[in-house]
């Protein structure tokens, strides 16, 4: 994958197949080939149903005495073993992407603890209960050093909470009462403080419960897609199934020309290696792996489909703050009024930012010491600070002479001062055009001058949304600012749209506007306001820090809250689609090969040469027919196990538009399917007639390959 | 080997014409059936009110995809009817021609079966079996009315992609139309044509010829321009005569052959353009356009390079000349079925490239038949080639769901059915009734002879399946079991896949029109277009390749 790096380092732990795994892998693999699941893939089924024909012919060939004229042990022996290997390598698949998963599972089971619950009664009294009796709506105190026992929202006192066992990020949260900051995770540790807890999810139900059962598969059922996939590809082997039936009943009427030709054996490796067994074969590993990517990315997909949606998106609404910008404005000029030194106008603006603890307050202060400025040291009980004060709109500090230093907006500032310097607010109003925030410094109600905040577009996100355009999505900017500041951050990162002075409900509405539409919307939230947006948007990623309420209602949730994810998330549901298309494409180009392969040698005569206009077909030359049956037979088998990395890692895929996307992959797997079954057709026969050949060599193959090339 | 240079420009003529006419005559069409105004309305217009009155039918009524299908099936099943009890009354009402064998019950079924679904296949010979009576107030009716019915299943499944409130159309105003303003005054153009030309016209029914020193023998005249226009147009194929476009009277020069072969590719080139033109978006009918046309040219230049003119001398006696080839191999391609040449002694691998016209059924394929099946290809295609884009699959702004693929799959496995177990019961439970003594001395015994049988049983049901209508020229087909399971066939391969289109169609057209961005598959494009052949090419051999080795692969050498 090459747009979003994901990186998987120090988070959720054990995501690779580990050596103790191995054998489940191989003992699962073993498992699937059990009828009653083998029967949910219909391609792979029919295959079982050969195999087990093919195994009870070769045992006891008396059962079917119309074709056992045509019974070879060792031919029916190396049939076997081949759709035996097609269907293990197709378990081997699934099981190595659900190990994949499982992995994931233990590592988080394992947070899970049988541990007591300090449960706060109705009259207020506490009890020690055991934490799997508790119900929604009950509460719990939880204190430092305990693990919260369930998924709930803070309803009373402040906490610090480490997350890494669930999000791998070191860093501790913090979770308060009120306000958009109260959902906390079962399993997850107090590190100080104590907390009220109101348990919002049932037992088997929380967050946790629902992430173990998501990676281990268990809740994983079929998308839409994947349903019309599996009808095409049941309804093509259903249309093989019968050209092979009718094809066998006419042949037993040319018994007479060609005894190859109604081998029962040969029909079937006909019709297994026409069916779409490669796609077949891998399509449910390709939708497991899809979500373990997802998982990669510590996201949770509460399904499927929604991933699948991801791939579809046409819209996105992105927040401002937070996803496009680092979420805060930082300092980038000073501009001194007319008569003031430079000097003076950074000394100022220090001492006006000293109190002043935002990122904002933080980057004059560094932006100011960075060009030389310097303030006079403050002793302790000089001086007074005055913090940001909503209904005055600046904050500062007086100084033991009764000197006021403030700063902020350029109305407030300006009303304090009683005017303000023509020059000055000329340039004000220009870093206003310009997107920016001018802050005036006023000393003794004089203004010294402006500091001109901007807001800082995120490394990076032009490209992203660039991308993003590549793929025929719109990026939609959602915020609170004015639309001059709006603007020019939307012409900064290249969005396609933007909405400003947006409030509370403008999410919703866009939403709305857009599904009706017709188009797809996917949005990122974290506040019980964009709960319900969440809810109507088509792809819903919520943020893991935000309310209970929104994690609810998006059908996705990022553990390490970076709504930038979202552009993750399409890449990965498209490449999910791709890899799908690129290997049912291949499938069925593959097909081309293999008739030139089998059919000639189901007609070779008994004098040993090609029955009639056939020859025309036999452009690989082969001579001997059984060892192209196996040959063509056994490269099916063999595509599959290297094809597996490309099912569990998906196919590669850059942002690109519909039409050279379509190209590269025909090209890439339309072309390929073609032109690879011909070599490894013909390279398998060789390899197989070499054997052949070298009787002493590997004894029991070579004997084998030798026995078939020889006997018609 | 000399090539006919002048025949082949000829032929290029006639295809430049053929084709040429679709982007106007699809325009046409479109107006036709959107209903805006149009060339004709001042004719038309009180003839189809008075129409609409006289049947008790609201012009303005929108109908759903299941009443559509019901009326279409309502009104074929009565002609269907019509046809069979004419033919069997025929004898009574009607003045016979001299040497009358009346139909039985089982064959004048497999007629009116045969005529109403469009294919046309003739188990009797007509000058002796078919009453001017019964063929001008019987098949002719279906000679229309199973072209309209073409037509207007392409018109109903073309407005599913742009409506979005469920309705389809009306279906009596739809078969109505298409007769009054598409197929009736072509036909009459094109008939006028052939009378010049110098085919036959009269209502007298033969007369008798008197050779010298030899006894005289009726020779069948008849309306048979007109005839021959309507039955080429609409993509029927079931001649006035029983040797069909072979006979010297429906053909009686090259010029005829080179008229006909442009009026087969008339219809099924015009709705692809038509259909581009109702979706408001012109472009979209080239991938399917280019579909056809490449799969067509292609089995155009290997048919001739197969049939050699000597090869044709044998086969067609008469037209040892590639315009009688192209004749045949558009006639095979249209679905239309009339034939000039005896298809089973023609060479093996043309026989193999008459068989994939018919395993397509789309390239062109009938009129409004062909295009509505190469539609269905084209959403399985749009549906792989859409996931291989990273988006669910849409086309014109219309998502391909389960439904859709349910429904296209079910089309596609319809064909291979209806030819191969018909076929496999037959041949393998011995009821060939292709004595060997019938076939041709291609080749003399054993595999050769076997391949030639099957072939000939093979071609009976894949006609019959894909409503195209030609015969193998060999064998004794007319026969209780083979009109029985014709009629079967012929009704399952005409219905089912419609039945099919109006399910698709059913879904589309209650769904809202999404926009396209640059992440929507681009469907008119050249990669597009070159996908959608190779998926069909590539799914059709599948299917078939096998009975092609058995059947025509099997007639080389011996």
């Amino acid at each position: 994958m090459a747009a979003p790096p994901i990186e998987s380092g120090a988070r959720v732990p054990a995501r690779r197949v580990s050596h103790t795994s191995t054998g489940r892998v191989l003992a699962e693999s073993i498992r699937m080939f059990d009828p009653r699941r083998e029967v949910r893939h219909p391609v792979m089924f029919t295959v079982w149903v050969y195999f087990v024909f093919v195994v009870v012919f070769t045992l006891f060939p008396g059962l079917f005495p119309d074709i056992r004229a045509s019974y070879d042990p060792v031919y029916c022996v190396a049939i076997s073993l081949i759709l035996f290997l097609t269907l293990w390598f197709s378990h081997l698949s699934e099981s190595i992407a659900e190990a994949q998963g499982k992995a994931q599972a233990d590592s988080l089971r394992g947070i899970k603890t049988g541990a007591r619950a300090c449960q706060v009664l109705p009259d207020g009294t506490l009890r020690k209960v055991p934490s799997d009796t508790l119900h929604i709506g009950d509460t719990v105190e939880v204190r430092a050093g305990e693990t919260i026992p369930l998924d709930g929202d803070v309803i009373r006192g402040a906490a610090q909470i480490d997350e890494s066992m669930m999000t791998g990020e070191s860093a501790a949260v913090v979770r308060e009462s009120g306000g958009d900051k109260t959902s906390v995770l079962g399993g997850t540790r107090l590190l100080d403080g104590t907390v009220r807890v109101r348990v919002t999810s049932a037992q088997g139900e929380s967050f946790l419960d629902r992430l173990i059962r998501l990676v281990e598969g268990a809740k994983r059922s079929k998308t839409p897609n994947e349903l019309a996939l599996d009808t095409i590809l049941a309804s093509l082997t259903i249309a093989l199934l019968i050209v092979i039936l009718a094809f066998l009943y006419i042949a037993e009427a040319f018994r007479s020309l060609s005894p190859s030709l109604v081998n029962i054996a040969t029909f079937i490796a006909l019709l297994v290696s026409l069916m779409p067994t490669t796609i077949g074969a891998l399509l449910p590993s390709i939708g497991i792996s899809g979500l373990n990517r997802v998982a990669k990315a510590n996201i949770i997909a509460k399904s499927g489909k929604a991933v699948e949606a991801a791939g579809d998106l046409d819209v996105l609404i992105l927040d401002k703050t937070g996803t496009i910008t680092v979420g805060s404005r930082l300092a980038i000029q000073f501009v001194a009024a007319d008569g003031v030194s430079d000097a003076e106008l950074l000394t100022y603006s220090l001492l006006a930012s000293g109190s002043d603890d935002t990122p904002e307050g933080r980057s004059i202060r560094r932006l100011a010491a960075g060009r030389g400025g310097q303030a006079p040291r403050l002793e302790p009980g000089t001086f007074r600070l005055v913090p940001f004060d909503a209904h005055l709109r600046m904050s500062g500090v007086v100084l033991a002479d009764g000197t006021e230093v403030y700063k902020g907006s350029i109305e407030a500032i300006s009303a304090h001062a009683g005017g303000f310097p023509a020059g000055l607010r000329a340039r004000a109003d220009e870093a206003a055009r310009a997107g920016m925030t001018p802050l005036a410094v006023v000393v003794s109600r004089r203004v010294l001058g402006i500091v001109v905040l901007k807001d800082i577009v995120k490394p990076g996100i032009q490209d992203r949304i660039h991308e993003l355009r590549t793929m025929g999505i719109r990026t939609i900017m959602c915020t609170g600012d004015n639309r001059l500041t709006a603007e020019a951050i939307a012409r900064e990162s290249g969005v396609d749209e933007f909405v400003a002075e947006a409030r509370p409900e403008t999410k919703i509405d866009l939403v709305r506007r857009e599904k009706a539409r017709g188009s797809l919307v996917a949005m990122s939230g974290d506040g019980a306001n964009d709960a319900p947006a969440l809810a109507q948007a088509d792809v819903g990623l919520a943020m893991n820090s935000g309310t209970s309420a929104a994690k609810e209602a998006g059908n996705m949730v990022d553990l390490d809250n970076d709504p930038t994810k979202l552009i993750e998330v399409v890449s990965i549901g498209k490449q999910l689609l791709i890899t799908r298309g690129a290997l049912t494409t291949f499938s069925i180009t593959n097909d081309v090969a293999k008739y030139f392969a089998i059919i000639p040698a189901m007609f070779v005569t008994a004098a040993g040469t090609i029955a009639g206009g056939v020859a025309l077909l036999n452009v690989l030359g082969f001579t001997s027919p059984k060892l192209a049956v196996l040959a063509t037979l056994f490269f099916n088998a063999l595509v599959i196990p290297l094809l597996i990395p490309l099912a569990l890692g998906g196919v590669h895929f850059r942002p690109r538009n519909a039409i050279e996307l379509l190209r590269r992959n025909l090209v890439l797997y339309g072309v390929g399917g073609l032109a690879s079954a011909f070599v490894g057709i013909w390279l398998c026969y060789q390899a197989f007639a070499w054997l052949g050949a070298q009787p002493g060599w590997v004894p029991v193959v070579g004997w084998v390959a030798q026995h078939l090339a020889g006997g018609v | 080997m000399s090539i006919d240079w002048t025949a082949l420009a000829e032929i290029g003529l006639v295809l430049a014409v053929g084709l040429g006419l679709g982007p106007p005559l699809g325009s046409y069409l479109a107006r036709v059936y959107l209903h805006r105004p149009a060339f004709g309305d001042r004719v038309f217009g009180p003839v189809e009110r008075l129409l609409y009155r006289l049947l008790g039918v609201a012009p303005s009524e929108g109908m759903r995809a299941r009443e559509y299908l019901g009326g279409l099936l309502l009104v074929n099943l009565l002609v269907g009817l019509w046809v069979w009890v004419l033919l069997l009354t025929q004898g009574h009402l009607f003045p016979t021609p001299p040497g009358f064998a009346p139909m039985g019950w089982d064959l004048a079924l497999h007629t009116a079966v045969s005529f109403t679904t469009n294919t046309d296949f003739t188990h009797f010979t007509p000058e002796t079996s078919l009453t001017e009576g019964a063929a001008l107030l019987g098949l002719l009716i279906p000679l229309f009315l199973s072209a309209a019915t073409g037509l207007s299943v392409a018109a109903a499944f073309s407005r599913s992609f742009f409506r979005k409130d469920g309705t389809l159309g009306n279906v009596y105003v739809d078969l109505i139309r298409s007769v009054t303003r598409v197929l009736l005054p072509i036909a009459t153009l094109a008939a006028v044509v052939y009378l010049l030309l110098g085919v036959p016209d009269t209502l007298v029914s033969y007369v008798l010829a008197h050779p010298p020193g030899g006894a005289p023998f009726p020779l069948f005249l008849g309306p048979v321009a007109p005839w021959q226009s309507i039955e080429l147009l609409g993509t029927n194929g079931g001649g006035y005569y029983g040797a069909n476009a072979a006979s010297p009277l429906a053909t009686p020069n090259a010029g005829v052959a080179l008229v006909g072969t442009a009026l087969m590719l008339l219809l099924p080139f015009a709705v692809p353009f038509a259909f581009g033109q109702m979706v408001r978006r012109p472009g979209e009918s080239y991938p399917i356009v280019g579909t056809m046309l490449a799969v067509f040219l292609i089995a155009l230049g290997l048919f001739l390079f197969w049939e050699t003119p000597a090869h044709l001398a044998a086969a067609g006696g008469r037209f040892a000349s590639p315009i009688a080839g192209s004749f045949q191999l558009t006639s095979i391609y249209t679905n239309t079925g009339a034939t000039n040449l005896t298809i089973g002694a023609t060479a093996p691998l043309a026989q193999m490239d008459l068989f994939f016209g018919m395993f397509t059924q789309s390239t062109p394929g009938g009129a409004g038949t062909g295009f509505a099946t190469l539609l269905v290809n084209l959403l399985l295609a749009v549906f792989i080639a859409g996931l291989m884009v990273g988006r669910t699959p849409e086309y014109l702004g219309k998502k391909i769901g389960l439904a859709q693929v349910r429904w296209a799959a079910f089309i596609l496995l319809v064909h291979p059915i209806l030819i191969l177990l018909p076929t496999a019961i037959t041949y393998a439970g011995g009821l060939a009734a292709f004595p060997p003594g019938s076939l041709p001395p291609l080749c003399s015994q054993g595999y050769c002879a076997t391949s030639h049988q099957f072939t000939a049983i093979l071609y009976e049901f894949t006609s019959e399946a894909a409503n195209n209508g030609s015969g193998y020229g060999y064998g004794a087909d007319a026969t209780l079991y083979f009109n029985l399971v014709g009629s079967a066939v012929m009704l399952l391969g005409r219905f089912l896949p419609i039945l099919g289109f109006f399910m698709i169609a059913d879904g589309l057209s209650t769904q809202e029109s999404q926009p396209a961005g640059s992440g929507t598959l681009r469907t008119q494009s050249v990669t597009f277009a070159v996908y959608l052949a190779l998926i069909l090419i590539i799914v059709t051999a599948l299917l078939f390749l096998p009975v092609i080795a058995l059947g025509p692969l099997g007639q080389i050498g011996g």
